[in-house]
């Protein structure tokens, strides 16, 4: 026996199919709505359910009266989830005081006001950090507090004594408000059971793989009589982790009824309940030398996380500073608990470093370019920070160590910010890749495409492999009973499931090989795969075409399995980002005109999908920068903006011209997930080159006219 | 929503018939596009027992030109039919403009002039089923103390609601009259008296409207020769949204001075907000610095802005300057 070859990615100059632009395959099933997403689901018998969620945060319940629900038309179902006496401590998933499910949606909404459930409201409502640190609060927080100490690091002492020594001291506060994930599909599950003991779960989750046993769990049922499905997924960003109680809810329903159940929930309890990205009050003391090196940093963090501790990176972010401590608070609002949002806790951090970094820059007088790399010890963002300053148009630019004026006209402003995220894999991903004799080849894992393109992979990968065309193979996706893949959070899907498939696909080509080299006169290892034929290397006269050397299988497919090789896959992303905007000084109109990111991230399977995540996250970027924030009446407790209409997210008409750019002087050659750090600096940059044009500083997200007009009202 | 009786009229006279008499009756509700109806009834920020649909009255999506020049608006005509007439465009481009800043293109395709000028505040606190408001039959404007970024700073209390619509601002600018048909026939409204204060009328109400009363067309008078006019909007997000200022402006100029002028700011006040002081301080004068500066100042006055909304006042005292100079 041959001993097994390790599988290794082409030199890129070798590849035919990857590091290319790949239309997605699953495009054309998108843009025609052939694609079926959780939401789509229609099974025969089907109910419809949703929650009674309470819009008031803290509550004593004093009646909680279902029944009349049921005398609804259409209602099949009613059930109290909290029962008169029982408290309800947050709003958000704590809040939903009852379930019903009906013929119709319509039904069950109408089923949902016919309920009776009284409270009295606990006052104050707790919903702002105000609220959450007036000692006369009751205490709502993790352990009976509202405040907790998350995180201490470096020499508090040292660092200020080294700030007693700087030429230039800054001392300022930056905010950023909760944002949400505003997956376009909403949470939820279509649970199909119809008695017995087995039941298919289709649910939007980013963790297909570990998804069969707590489904399970909620319909009582064997691990492995539970098939979960996301074959197709409008989004996740961090939220979709677990069932939650709306997957959980729908399962016990089913188990109860017998019935097919949809409960998804409506965007009004998924701004509620489905999560978001912590809020986040900095106050950061920054000194420089006036040569513009940053000496000494103290910062304190405080994370709004609701109910959650929400996330925060830490400071300095990047940059290289002599001196610093950091700290990071935890405070406790009645709201719902944050989620990871892609990049957790780095959206957060790089604006206030990346603001407090422009700040000095400024001060010393170098101009914020110069001033980054001299503080950056590694020279990927000293390349990547050149290519966007080229792409953005700096060197023409006339603003470098001075803003433009409040001087009655349009005034242009460049910006900058950079990033880093780990893009970390681990084992156990795998993957079958298995050839039929009639020549379609099937890759098959249990990974999930969120959005983000992985599917097309799945194929592209093999068809590389093999000398074919993408569309030769299927990708076979997003089903638990498949061979097992990760979950998608930080980054960690192309690292873990590409270096599987490759493997396969590699195993695929070896146990190929051996049936059908003979046939060529060859030995298994010397064929090439080119063209949709495989090729004697000795004697390239000797050849098959694709179809014929599947023909030679016989009557049995060949299968093999590969899993995760720690070789393949590589870590750490760089990301660099520029800015550019106009304000119009008299009426504080700001305008983003131009965004421009880089990012290394080994090899790109996919550059059209590399780019499009990277256009993603410069957009989600920049709409948490122009417009997102969620609000609250902190008298009344709720939620102000528990809509599209009101929690603003950007439109077509806010997206800039957009160079998304992959840093082919990375030449490491293998594959790593790349969709956070490009999420991470848009919004600090974007603040930057608002500075940068008229020298107005913002220093609370989002940058919002009402701030801009009379933040150049006070500078006129 | 309310399972609801869909009514389905035929002239104008029937569909008034249709309606309640009585003030506060809220058992039915007039249908045009439906943009503003449909959300709130999602909402349930009204709840009729029937809807009266005006689609099926013929006659109501005309855009007509008079002989004299006058243009008559049929109250079902569309946003985007608005905008995109050519004569329009020419001849009054201040109404092309308001209606091709209304929300989106769908919106725009569906929504009527007459459902824009009695579409319903967006106030957070009217628009939250759980906020009992003012507007909502309570006792209290929440927005006074509260939320207040997109709310009143000129004729405020006791609610502090700004009117939404992007064309009244400009019909009031066009001296424009409005139709108003009942059982009883039909009266003659001009669009300035048309909307109201809280502190005027009805505080659950935005305009003299009776709750048997149907408006049914708009007439614009031939403006006098020479007008220049635009309608300037200041949107947060410029994708679609409601404004947070907006200027509506007929000039008529005389070489580099101003002969007359019509101003009216929108989003500022529960209603299109006139501003013939400062029309007044203009006439006469040509538009330098020192005059773009003293009609802004004139115009805001007396504003009173609430915690989060005082940036309106420089705000629109920017787009005056903007419009003025784009017209001048």
């Amino acid at each position: 026996m041959r001993a097994r070859s390790e599988p290794a990615w082409k030199p890129k100059k070798d590849l035919t199919v990857l590091n290319r632009d790949i239309p997605r395959v699953d495009g054309p099933e998108k843009v025609t709505g052939a694609a079926k997403y959780t939401h789509d689901i229609r099974l025969p018998r089907m109910v419809y359910a949703r929650f009674w969620i309470h819009p008031y945060p803290r509550l004593n319940l004093t009646k909680v009266d279902v029944a009349p629900a049921l005398k609804v038309k259409g209602v099949v179902y009613v059930k109290a989830l909290k029962e008169a006496g029982e408290d309800v401590r947050y709003q958000g998933a704590d809040a939903a005081i009852a379930v019903v499910a009906a013929e119709t949606p319509e039904a069950a909404e109408d089923g949902l006001r016919a309920m009776i459930i009284e409270a009295e409201e606990l006052y104050p409502p707790m919903v702002t950090a105000e609220q959450a640190l007036d000692e006369s609060s009751p205490k709502i927080g993790r352990g009976g507090k509202n405040v907790n100490v998350r995180e201490e690091r470096g020499d508090e002492e040292a660092a200020n004594i080294a700030l007693d020594t700087v030429d230039v001291l800054i001392e300022e506060s930056y905010s950023l408000p909760v944002q949400h994930h505003v997956c376009l599909e909403t949470h939820g599950s279509v649970v199909d059971y119809r008695g017995g003991d087995e039941a298919t779960v289709y649910t939007s989750i980013q963790n297909v793989s570990g998804t069969n046993a707590s489904a399970a769990r909620a319909l009582e049922l064997d691990a492995d009589k539970v098939n979960v499905i996301t074959h197709h997924m409008g989004g996740g960003f961090g939220s979709k982790f677990g069932i939650g109680i709306e997957g959980s809810t729908a399962c016990r329903i089913a188990k109860e009824l017998g019935r097919p159940v949809h409960l998804m929930l409506t965007r009004g309890d998924e701004f509620l309940m489905g999560g978001n990205r912590s809020g986040s009050q900095q106050t950061i003391v920054g000194g420089a030398s006036k040569d513009g090196r940053l000496v000494a940093l103290v910062a304190k963090a405080d994370r709004f996380g609701g109910t959650g501790g929400g996330a925060f990176a830490g400071l300095p972010y990047i940059y290289k500073v002599e001196n610093s401590f950091f700290e990071s608070r935890s405070i406790y609002t009645a709201t719902d608990s944050s989620r990871a949002m892609r990049a957790p806790g780095h959206p957060q951090a790089s604006f206030g470093m990346e603001s407090m970094v422009d700040e000095l820059a400024f001060a010393v007088g170098i101009d914020p370019l110069t001033f980054r790399k001299q503080n950056l010890e590694d020279p990927v963002y000293h390349r990547q920070l050149d290519r966007v300053a080229k792409e953005i148009g700096w060197d023409a630019h006339p603003n470098k160590t001075e803003p433009g004026a409040v001087d009655g006209t349009r005034q242009v402003g460049i910006g900058f910010a950079i990033s880093q995220w780990g893009s970390r894999s681990r084992p156990g991903s795998q993957c079958e890749v298995r050839i039929e004799p009639d020549g379609r080849i099937t890759s098959t894992t249990g990974t999930q495409d969120l959005g983000t393109g992985s599917r097309t992979y799945v194929a592209a990968i093999v068809a590389e492999e093999f000398g074919l065309e993408v569309g030769d193979v299927t990708a076979r996706i997003g089903e638990s009973a498949f061979p097992t893949s990760a979950g998608s959070g930080g980054s960690v899907t192309t690292g873990c499931s590409a270096p599987a498939i490759k493997d396969a696909a590699h195993n695929a080509r070896e146990a190929f090989e051996a049936r059908i080299a003979p046939m060529l006169d060859a030995e298994p290892g010397q064929l090439v795969w080119r063209g949709g034929e495989v090729i004697s290397a000795q004697d390239p006269q000797k050849s098959l075409t694709w179809k014929q050397a599947c023909a030679a299988l016989g009557s049995e497919p060949l299968s093999a399995m590969g899993e995760w090789q720690e070789h393949l896959r590589s870590q750490g992303v760089h990301g660099a980002q520029a800015a550019k905007v106009e304000v119009d000084t008299v009426t504080g109109e700001l305008k983003v005109l131009k965004m421009v990111f880089i990012q290394d991230c080994g090899l790109v399977l996919n550059r059209l999908a590399a780019r499009s995540q990277v256009n993603g996250g410069q957009i989600q970027a920049l709409s948490y920068g122009l417009l997102e924030a969620r609000v609250h009446d902190p008298d009344l407790g709720l939620m102000l903006t528990d809509n599209l209409d009101d929690y603003k997210i950007a439109g077509v008409q806010e997206i800039p011209e957009m160079i998304s750019i992959m840093d082919d002087d990375d030449d490491r050659l293998a594959v790593m997930g790349m969709a956070e750090a490009n999420c991470i600096p848009g919004h600090g940059a974007i603040a930057n080159a608002l500075f940068n044009a008229c020298g107005l500083r913002l220093r609370d997200l989002p940058l919002t006219a009402d701030k801009i007009i009379m933040g150049l009202s006070d500078r006129s | 929503m309310k399972a609801f009786e869909l009514q389905n009229p035929v002239t104008l006279a029937e569909a008034a018939r249709l309606l309640p008499t009585k003030e506060g009756d809220e058992s039915a509700r007039l249908l045009a596009g439906g943009q503003d109806l449909l959300t709130e009834l999602k909402h349930h920020l009204v709840e009729p027992d029937r809807i009266v649909n005006l689609k099926h009255v013929p006659g109501l999506d005309a855009i007509e030109w008079g002989a004299d020049g006058g243009l008559t608006i049929g109250a079902l005509v569309t946003l985007q039919d608005l905008a995109e007439d050519e004569r329009v465009r020419r001849e009054l481009p201040i109404l092309a403009e308001a209606a091709e800043s209304v929300g989106s293109p769908q919106i725009r395709a569906m929504g009527t002039v007459g459902g824009n000028l009695n579409q319903r505040p967006r106030c957070w606190y009217y628009r939250n089923e759980h906020a009992v408001c003012l507007k909502k039959g309570g006792t209290e404007c929440f927005a006074y103390e509260g939320r207040n970024k997109y709310n009143a700073i000129l004729g405020g209390g006791p609610s502090y609601i700004v009117h939404p619509s992007d064309l009244a601002p400009a019909l009031v600018a066009l001296g424009a009259q409005l139709m108003l048909a009942s059982p009883d026939g039909q009266r003659q409204v001009a669009a300035e008296d048309f909307f109201t204060l809280p502190s005027e009328g009805n505080v659950l109400r935005e305009t003299v409207l009776a709750p048997n009363e149907i408006l049914a067309r708009i007439v614009v008078p031939p403006p006098a020769s020479g007008m220049k006019s635009t309608y300037l909007k200041f949107q947060e997000r410029s994708s679609y949204d409601f404004a947070l200022s907006a200027v509506a402006v007929c000039i008529w100029m005389d070489g580099k001075k101003v002969k007359e002028v019509r101003m009216v700011l929108g989003a500022v006040a529960p209603k299109p907000w006139r501003v013939k002081r400062a029309e007044a301080l203009l006439a006469g004068r040509e538009l330098d610095a020192d005059a773009l500066k003293a009609v802004g100042e004139e115009a805001l006055r007396g504003a009173e802005p609430l915690a989060e909304n005082g940036y309106k006042v420089p705000l629109t005292k920017g787009l005056i300057v903007r419009a003025l100079q784009k017209l001048s």
